[in-house]
Formats: C-alpha cells, structure tokens, sequence
C-alpha cells in the first residue's frame, strides 16, 4: 500500500528535489522503515540514530499529528498523506 | 609557501570563512555556510591539498559535517556524520570538536553526548572509538551548561588527550585503544569531594609540539568564596602538566580570576601561554573591560593585553574554542565574541583591532595559512 509522504522544502535536496515521495507502510513505523532504505539521508533528517523522531520534526498523517492518534503505531491506509513539517521555532 | 590567512568562524548562524593576506591588514568575509544553523567546531585541516570541516548542528534535522576543498569558497555536507549505533541508546546531539587524527587523512570528532568518533575518509563514513565511549565512566559523566561535550581532542604520536565537560581529562597512551581518566590536580567545585577521579568540568586543554609533556588546561574554576562541603576551592581553574597530563598544577596566580574558557599557546614558545579571564558569575571580562592575559613563563606570572580593546562598558564572553593564533613569524591571536565580534591581537597580542563586529554570535575561531 503507498502512501504519499510530503517533504518540506528544507529537505528536498535529500531526495532530488521531490517534493512528495510514494513510500508504502501499513503504519507510520513501516513508512520510516522504508524510508530508512531507500532514501538514508532523509530518514536521518527526520530521526535518530535511535529510531525516535527528532525532537523538532512533527509527522501529520492528513490532519492529526501523530502523538494525537497512536505515535509511530499509527495505522495508514490507502490515500493517506503523511507530512513532515519541521516545528516553528528560533531566535 | 602558503600565502593565505584562512580564518574559520563558528557562529550560531553558520559558519562564515575570512580571507587575509599575509599581512593580515584586512580580511574578507564570505558566508554564512550552513546558513541559520549553529556551527560549534571547525577544522582547518592543512595536510596534503587542505580542507576545511565544520560541524553544522541543525536542531530540526540532526547535526551534519560540511567540507569544502577551495579554502572555503564553497561547502557541502559529507556522506555522513558521526552516529551511535541504533542500539547503543544515545544520540548525537551536538559536534564539538574536529581534529586531524593520525595519518593524513584521519579526522576525529568529538560531540555530545560525550564520544570520539573517527573518520578514515575524509568524514564521509564514521567509526565509534569504543575505548572512551564504552568506558566505564561514560554513563556516568554529567552534563555542563553547554551540554555533556567532549570539546577537547589532541593528538600526540600515540597519545590523546581528551576533555569532557563535565567528565574530566582522559589519556590514551595507546593511540586510542583505551582511555584512562587523568585528573590529579584538577579539581572540581561542584561536588563535595575538591579532587575527585573523573567528572571535572574542563574547558579547554592546549599542548605545544616542542614541550613533550607539557599541556594548559582551563578548568572550571570560580570557587575560591565556595563555603559548601569541602570548603573554598581557589586557583582551581588554570593548570599546567608536565607529565603528559598525569598531574596538574595550578598556574592562576596572579590572574584577576581563574573562570575562563579559551586557551592558547605561542606557536613559537610553548612557554608563552595566553588565557581570557572572566567573571565566574557573569562569564563576561571582570570590570567590563575586555582584556586578554599572557604568560611568557609557562604560567609563574602574567600580564594584561588590552592595547586596542575598550575600556569600559564591553561585557565580552568568549567561549572555549573562540581563540586561536597564527604560526606567522610574529603570529596574531584571534578573538570571538558571543556579542559577535572578531578581533584580531597582532604582534602576540600587543595590539587588537576589530576586524567584525556585527557577527552572529561567535562559538569558535581557527586559523591557519593555507
């Protein structure tokens, strides 16, 4: 099942400049499972090397974050868009 | 000959590169690299054709090395930066130090949480160092202001050096197979115990090619009123070794304190030994008046160098890696300030003159003729 995942402009020269992926996953932890494989360097933007995600990056799945439904367990389903947006903060 | 003054600036907005002549009457500002993006190391690597690396610690996205091979014109990230492996449990959360390692391509680098790392490619792939990231103190080193770095790295023939804010000196004495902590003389004034094994706060450790033995330290003092447990701890916070750094002596006396982060030394004299002093409370120049502090004796007396600075009214902090100095005949020292302004000691430091002063503010200055 692909779902497609949203790169935010900061990001886009880790994948060639797409600015949306298709990457399959029956969960948001299955999505950055393949992510982790076929585009390493963005999956290190968006994670530790401890598998959690940084502390500044948020996932949305459409419109929910994902700490509001079930965290990294999230569970995606056909058309589902997920979205990485980096949080607004600095000084 | 080389015949190019390079100056690398870390700078909470990125990395800016300076160009000067050998004079070093001018120089001129390019960047900011890695822009919007705090740069805490850097590294003027002059072996073979030159490099530059610097650590570009990005909050949303993770902690990158850039590198650039023109002198710093242009930089790009390289294939990696160091990581724990996954089931280690830690993160990288900062970079700060990088360092030539032991041929002529070995780079180290230090960061946060507490680790060495090494590269054998230029910084494109990353090994752990096992002997002082798995020692047995690792977990149990605590966090210092700025964050639990290991900042410091000096490679010397088979020996390294490291400083561990807050965990203390530690010594290989076999090109990094294991690590030992080597604190005797240095103190600590945040635990009950003056003198403990490991956990002291250093700041900054330099050494001199042409003194074996013989390194600095800054360390964290400031403690001389401290009426806690174990009582006042004065003159703590700037030591010298000749023993590759198996024991430590106090060399503060006569310093108007003993806080302070940067070190440096003479290129030419290694008992020429320059600190920054600064208020342990404010971390800024006692009296608002900058001053930088020599020793030509290895530490028995100093004296203020304040030719060119203002007199009043200029709370200056500069941190630990925002000091360096040429290895020009009459080398230039170079001063950052976290209010963001570059200023350049000619003739060791008689003379000091602005040479930025609308930086971001400034983490760490190197130099090197290229």
């Amino acid at each position: 099942m692909s779902i497609t995942l949203f790169i935010p402009p900061p990001l886009r020269s880790e994948c060639a400049g797409a600015t949306e992926l298709n990457v399959p996953g029956a969960s948001v932890r299955d999505l950055l499972a393949e992510l982790e494989r076929r585009h390493p360097a963005l999956y290190r933007n968006v994670c530790h090397e401890t598998g959690s995600i940084r502390r500044h990056v948020n996932l949305f799945v459409n419109d929910d974050h994902i700490r509001d439904r079930q965290g990294l367990d999230t569970p995606l389903t056909a058309g589902d868009t997920v979205y990485i947006l980096p949080s607004v903060s600095g000084g | 000959m080389a015949d190019t003054i390079v100056l690398a600036l870390g700078t909470r907005k990125g990395l800016f590169i300076a160009h000067g002549s050998k004079s070093r009457k001018s120089f001129t500002l390019h960047g900011p690299f890695g822009p919007g993006v705090a740069v805490y190391s850097a590294l003027i690597d002059t072996r073979g054709r030159g490099r530059i690396f610097a650590s570009s610690c990005n909050a949303f996205f993770g902690r990158k090395v850039l590198t650039s091979k023109d002198m710093g014109r242009k930089f790009k990230e390289t294939a990696a930066a160091p990581a724990f492996p996954k089931d280690d449990g830690r993160a990288l959360a900062n970079i700060w130090a990088l360092e030539t390692g032991a041929d002529k391509k070995e780079i180290l680098a230090g960061v946060e949480p507490a680790s060495l790392f090494r590269s054998s490619d230029g910084g494109d792939s990353w090994e752990m160092v096992e002997g002082i990231n798995n020692h047995e103190h690792a977990r149990q080193w605590q966090p210092g202001a700025g964050g639990m770095c290991m900042h410091t790295i000096i490679r010397d023939g088979n020996r390294i050096h490291l400083g561990i804010s807050t965990g203390g000196h530690y010594l290989s004495e076999d090109g990094g197979q294991s690590f030992k902590a080597a604190n005797t003389g240095v103190g600590a004034g945040f635990v009950p115990d003056p003198f403990p094994e490991f956990g002291q706060c250093v700041h900054k450790i330099v050494n001199h090619p042409d003194a074996p033995g013989r390194l600095y330290m800054q360390n964290h003092g400031g403690w001389a009123e401290w009426d806690g447990p174990g009582g006042p701890r004065p003159d703590i916070g700037v030591l010298r070794s000749d023993d590759h750094g198996h024991t430590w002596r106090s060399i503060a006396k006569g310093l108007p304190t003993d806080f302070g982060f940067p070190l440096a030394v003479h290129p030419h004299d290694p008992d020429t030994v320059y600190v920054v002093p600064l208020e342990p409370m404010t971390r800024t120049c006692p009296g608002a008046a900058p001053a930088v502090w020599r020793s030509e004796n290895g530490g028995d007396s100093w004296s203020r160098l304040t030719r060119g600075f203002p007199k009043k009214n200029s709370f200056f902090t500069v941190l630990r890696d925002a000091l360096d100095i040429d290895d020009r005949k009459s080398p230039a020292l170079y001063l950052g300030t976290t209010t963001g302004q570059l200023w350049i000691g000619r003739d060791g430091g008689e003379e000091w003159e602005c040479l930025f002063d609308s930086l971001p503010p400034i983490h760490c200055v190197k130099v090197a003729a290229m």
